[in-house]
């Protein structure tokens, strides 16, 4: 259950942007995760409303895309798409690769109610 | 309003690993990352290799849920053993190793082992700061694993095959597992081993030397 250590930075960069940028509701987040992080969504979507909990993420949504890996051989350079029981590089015939995309977990963007915006405010 | 960001979500954790990784090499310590499934013999594993690294210093962290029992073990065979205990989490992170670091004399120490919590996926995508990773399978868990487990032995420096002394016993086909790493690491040295009897660590030793020295 990795998904707890990765939802709970979520949360806690959350609160660092909209603390900087006067968002008191998080709505929604966009996060790219490699193939290679093995993150199971229904898993990080639990671990996301846990961890959320009280914060200014609690009821975000969250939008998770998987980004496929990419390997690059070492012996040759080339560069292509493993498979899960693969790494061997076609032309070298060995399993020898650096793995240059499929091992980042990025937040991307951010949707959120502004402080002096939304359902909240005193508007009677 | 939206924020077009990109921003690493385990920012905090590879930084402490940089910071980790400095650390040691400023003190020239090669630090062992050691990954595998729950009982498959980390601790006995370091329990031949403590005391056959002779004089060479080592120091040991290990993780786990709960519990000293590993620390327990190891205690006596180390220059120092601290056990860092999770409390559930299925991994070791870069921050934890930095606060086990920050409480140890490195002056003097050739290895800092770390014994990641029993686990062959999640301990996987986190850096500690290591400088060479150990995935180790034993023959109890199965001639399949290497597949299933990709991303454990896909990364790793050197892979260890332990338990080697119960291969008549079960149904396990080792001629399986190097046909899976011919096609997930050729890179990785695989060695044989038996922690219990002794088998391969020789060997074992030599690529930790090498390792060590070639830093």
């Amino acid at each position: 259950m990795h998904e707890m250590s990765i939802a709970v930075e979520l949360v806690r960069q959350l609160e660092s942007l909209a603390g900087a940028n006067g968002i008191q509701r998080v709505e929604s987040l966009a996060v790219q995760a490699g193939a290679m992080r093995g993150i199971v969504p229904e898993a990080l979507d639990i671990a996301f409303a846990s961890a959320g909990e009280g914060t200014v993420a609690e009821g975000a949504k969250l939008e998770l895309e998987i980004v496929p890996a990419v390997a690059k051989c070492r012996l040759c350079g080339c560069q292509f798409e493993p498979s899960v029981d693969s790494y061997l590089c076609a032309g070298c015939n060995q399993a020898d690769v650096d793995i240059i995309q499929g091992n980042e977990i990025l937040l991307t963007s951010v949707t959120g109610l502004e402080k002096n915006e939304g359902r909240d405010t005193n508007e009677d | 309003m939206k924020i077009n960001v990109v921003k690493n979500v385990l920012e905090v954790n590879d930084a402490a690993a940089a910071e980790n990784r400095d650390l040691l090499d400023e003190a020239g310590v090669l630090a062992v990352n050691i990954i595998s499934a729950p009982g498959s013999g980390k601790t006995s594993l370091l329990e031949r290799t403590l005391p056959a690294l002779g004089e060479l210093a080592s120091a040991v962290i290990v993780g786990d849920l709960q519990t000293s029992r590993d620390a327990e073990r190891l205690g006596d065979k180390a220059r120092a053993v601290t056990q860092v205990n999770t409390e559930g989490g299925c991994h070791l992170s870069a921050v934890q190793i930095a606060s086990a670091l920050g409480g140890l004399d490195l002056a003097g120490l050739d290895f800092m082992f770390i014994e990641n919590v029993g686990n062959m996926v999640c301990p996987s995508g986190f850096d500690l700061g290591e400088h060479v990773r150990v995935a180790m399978l034993s023959t109890t868990e199965g001639d399949d694993k290497v597949a299933k487990y990709n991303t454990l032995f896909q990364p790793a420096d050197v892979i260890l095959l332990n338990k080697m002394d119960l291969l008549g016993v079960l149904d396990y086909d080792v001629s399986r597992v190097y046909d899976d790493l011919s096609r997930i690491n050729t890179r990785a040295e695989v060695i044989e081993i038996s922690a219990k009897t002794g088998e391969g660590i020789g060997r074992w030793i030599d690529w930790l030397k090498k390792a060590a020295a070639g830093k």
